[in-house]
């Protein structure tokens, strides 16, 4: 039986809000929050320490309230006569690409707000941490409770992308959201699907981080070094290249040792033996093509400096550290930006150079430390808010 | 080329070995721009650990090349272990060519003795026919060539195993007085290993001294349960007195070089060779931990393939061998295990 609907109000710039989400969305948030007491006391085996930390922190209630009110205004006692009633829109699917992080799991909590069912598909091949973060949280979850209830209506399978269930998939969803390669992208919208669905694809991105001389401080590298090491460039928030904004090659040199000196510190884990490998062949592959290129202490990274004329090097755990003005690094954006996290001077709440991005590709402007903060808004798309319908009422 | 003159498991002459190991890497840096930015302020130092080396990596991503005197570059190998993969790109020369067909030769011999018999590739003749290109299998097989007095793919399609040409295969054996087979291990067991003969070649192959030379690793069949000890003895059961099975171990990057297990189950170091084993996290020198394996050779001239760090695990020796041959010996221990990068990027 259905669950009953329930009203939460809010208050927007285009009149008074009022939710119609099945069941009680406040003792989801509070039971959400609740979890975490959970999650700081259980390291699920599939989960590193930073994954786990950052689902913490993902989950906490002002965080979640946060997607809310930034999709429907300002919370209120009482909308009175509502100018819009919203909507859960339908079942959603999710593709979810095969070298999967904490996507899945966010995407777990992220849609579970909109009261949608939600349908997660991984890759056959997936290294998955879905199905491990569903069965940690319905483990946990109140009995009779609301996260319970939501859980409920989320399922996960997995499949090769020429399975069967591909089509059935597209076919029952009100809302499609793809990520992957553009060609898996083009795929799953050329299936057949409702006519009133809707589709949001998220392909492959670059991401850089924009530094200002003035802003290299300790803050600042072991920001860098924590941003950049928890996917290394297999992120698409992750930094693949560093740019020193009105730096030289000096500066950027002593960035370089900065981080090469901290990165021990910073992230104190051994990378796989695979990986240190591979970080000794892109040094190699580096300094072959003309990067000054270290190794960190245990193989940890590879730290890279180069002016633009270089190729850039595509290795997982390669950061290439390169100075520009800002017009040069405006005009070297590649079209699939992403994300540029930045780290500022004193003085400035927004970057002041801000207005120089208005044309250009970037999706994302964000503190350096934010880079890899999913949220309600990807890549400029207003996927979470589709997930709602909205009943114009006059 | 002293080394090479003496046979492969002589008692060792480390300071002409030094020597030439060092002479060979001034070679290359002087001949190969990729090699000296890797290694802009090596200077020799005396010691076999402190020689430079590129990372087997670097030869699927850059095509290396040594410029020198009388260097007369020939082709470019592209050889991938499996159809699809990003192959490595070796590029050969006639100098180190030749030196490289007297080392193999003479290790084999070392193994297999001096005679001379056909050979039975377990692959497909189309192997050959991709110009400029050879997969890691049929490079294996052309190694064997010395030893061969006719060479003879037996396989319709290289990637069937239950397309073995058994009337190939008798019409070769019956003239023959023993044989030579090749092929990757997991297909050698899969076209010949757990499978029955026809009647009528049995008898045939019972008669023979079939010598089985297989590479290419374990992992494959140890999803099927496969033993060393049931591989090997399903193959000889079929053999004739004086068959034997051989597992060799090499590189397409060190042409030249092979590892054939002893009787111990261990990899004997040839002459002209070495193998350091390191700390895949510093690259330290181990003495008997097991690590990452480095192999070096003095016979890659035309291309810096004489100093390989490898993406296998190994393990040395310590002390005499009972097999009797001289020299530092390892044990091989697979590939370096891999786990991939999570990330949210696309793939």
């Amino acid at each position: 039986m259905a669950e009953r609907e329930q009203l939460s109000c809010y208050r927007s710039p285009r009149g008074t809000v009022a939710l119609a989400w099945p069941g009680d969305l406040d003792a989801l948030l509070a039971e959400w929050h609740a979890l975490r007491e959970v999650m700081c006391r259980t390291l699920p085996a599939a989960f590193t320490r930073d994954e786990w930390a950052y689902l913490v922190a993902f989950a906490a209630r002002d965080q979640l309230e946060g997607v809310l009110v930034r999709a429907f205004g300002e919370r209120v006692a009482d909308a009175g006569a509502p100018d819009w009633v919203v909507r859960p829109r339908g079942r959603v699917a999710v593709w979810l690409p095969n070298n999967v992080s904490l996507l899945g799991p966010l995407l777990v909590i992220m849609l579970s707000l909109t009261g949608n069912e939600v349908e997660l598909k991984s890759g056959s091949s997936a290294d998955d941490l879905t199905a491990a973060f569903l069965a940690f949280a319905r483990q946990h979850a109140l009995a009779g409770g609301a996260l319970g209830a939501a859980l409920e209506r989320i399922g996960r399978q997995a499949f090769g992308h020429d399975d069967p269930r591909q089509a059935a998939l597209a076919a029952g969803a009100r809302v499609r959201i793809v990520f992957g390669t553009s060609a898996a992208a083009d795929a799953v919208h050329g299936l057949p699907h409702p006519t009133e669905s809707a589709g949001f694809s998220f392909v492959e991105r670059h991401s850089e981080a924009w530094i200002e001389v003035g802003a290299v401080d300790a803050t600042t590298v072991d920001t860098l070094i924590k941003v950049f090491a928890i996917y290394g460039q297999a992120g698409c928030t992750s930094p693949r290249r560093v740019v020193l904004l009105d730096g030289e090659v000096a500066q950027a040199l002593a960035l370089r040792a900065r981080l090469a000196e901290r990165w021990r510190q910073v992230v104190r884990r051994d990378l796989p033996v695979h990986l240190a490998s591979a970080n000794v062949m892109a040094r190699q592959l580096a300094a072959a093509r003309g990067w000054d290129a270290v190794l960190v202490e245990r193989h940890a990274a590879v730290l890279a400096v180069g002016g633009a004329e270089l190729a850039p090097i595509e290795e997982p755990m390669t950061l290439l550290l390169s100075w520009a003005t800002l017009e040069q690094a405006v005009a070297r954006l590649p079209a699939h930006t992403q994300t540029v996290g930045y780290a500022l001077a004193e003085g400035q709440r927004r970057p002041r150079w801000l207005p120089a991005l208005y044309r250009s590709p970037v999706r994302r402007v964000v503190p350096l430390g934010q880079m890899h903060h999913f949220g309600a808004v990807w890549d400029g798309a207003e996927y979470w808010s589709s997930c709602f319908e909205w009943l114009e009422v006059r | 080329m002293t080394l090479l003159e003496a046979p492969p498991y002589a008692p060792r002459r480390p300071a002409e070995l030094l020597a030439e190991l060092e002479g060979l890497t001034a070679h290359h840096l002087a001949g190969c721009a990729e090699f000296a930015r890797c290694w802009p302020d090596w200077r020799p130092q005396g010691t076999l650990v402190a020689l430079p080396f590129l990372h087997v990596g670097l030869f699927k991503r850059l095509r290396l090349v040594t410029q020198g005197p009388q260097l007369e570059h020939q082709r470019t190998l592209l050889s991938s272990a499996t159809t699809g993969a990003t192959p490595s790109m070796i590029v050969l020369d006639r100098h180190s060519s030749a030196l490289q067909a007297r080392s193999s030769a003479a290790i084999l011999r070392d193994f297999l003795g001096p005679e001379l018999r056909p050979l039975l590739v377990l692959d497909s003749a189309r192997a050959l026919l991709r110009r400029g290109e050879v997969t890691a299998r049929t490079a294996a097989a052309m190694s064997l060539k010395p030893l061969a007095s006719a060479i003879h793919f037996v396989l319709g399609d290289g990637e069937d195993p239950r397309s073995l040409d058994w009337a190939k295969v008798a019409e070769v054996a019956e003239g023959a007085t023993g044989l030579l087979v090749y092929g990757f291990t997991s297909m050698l067991w899969r076209a010949w290993g757990s499978v029955e003969p026809p009647e009528g070649l049995r008898r045939v192959l019972r008669g023979q001294a079939i010598h089985f030379v297989h590479s290419g690793g374990w992992k494959r069949l140890e999803a099927e349960r496969v033993t060393r000890e049931r591989f090997d003895a399903a193959l000889l059961a079929g053999a004739g007195a004086g068959s034997s099975v051989v597992d060799y171990y090499g590189l397409v990057e060190q042409v030249g070089i092979i590892y054939p297990q002893c009787e111990q189950g261990l990899r004997h170091v040839p002459l002209w060779a070495e193998v350091l084993v390191r700390d895949p996290h510093t690259l330290a020198p181990l003495a008997t931990e097991a690590g990452q394996l480095q192999l070096l050779n003095v016979l890659s001239w035309g291309a810096p393939c004489h100093s390989v760090l490898t993406e296998d695990l190994g393990q040395l020796v310590p002390g005499a061998c009972p097999c009797g041959r001289h020299g530092p010996r390892f044990r091989l221990l697979g590939r370096l295990p891999k786990a991939e990068l999570r990330g949210c990027a696309h793939g």
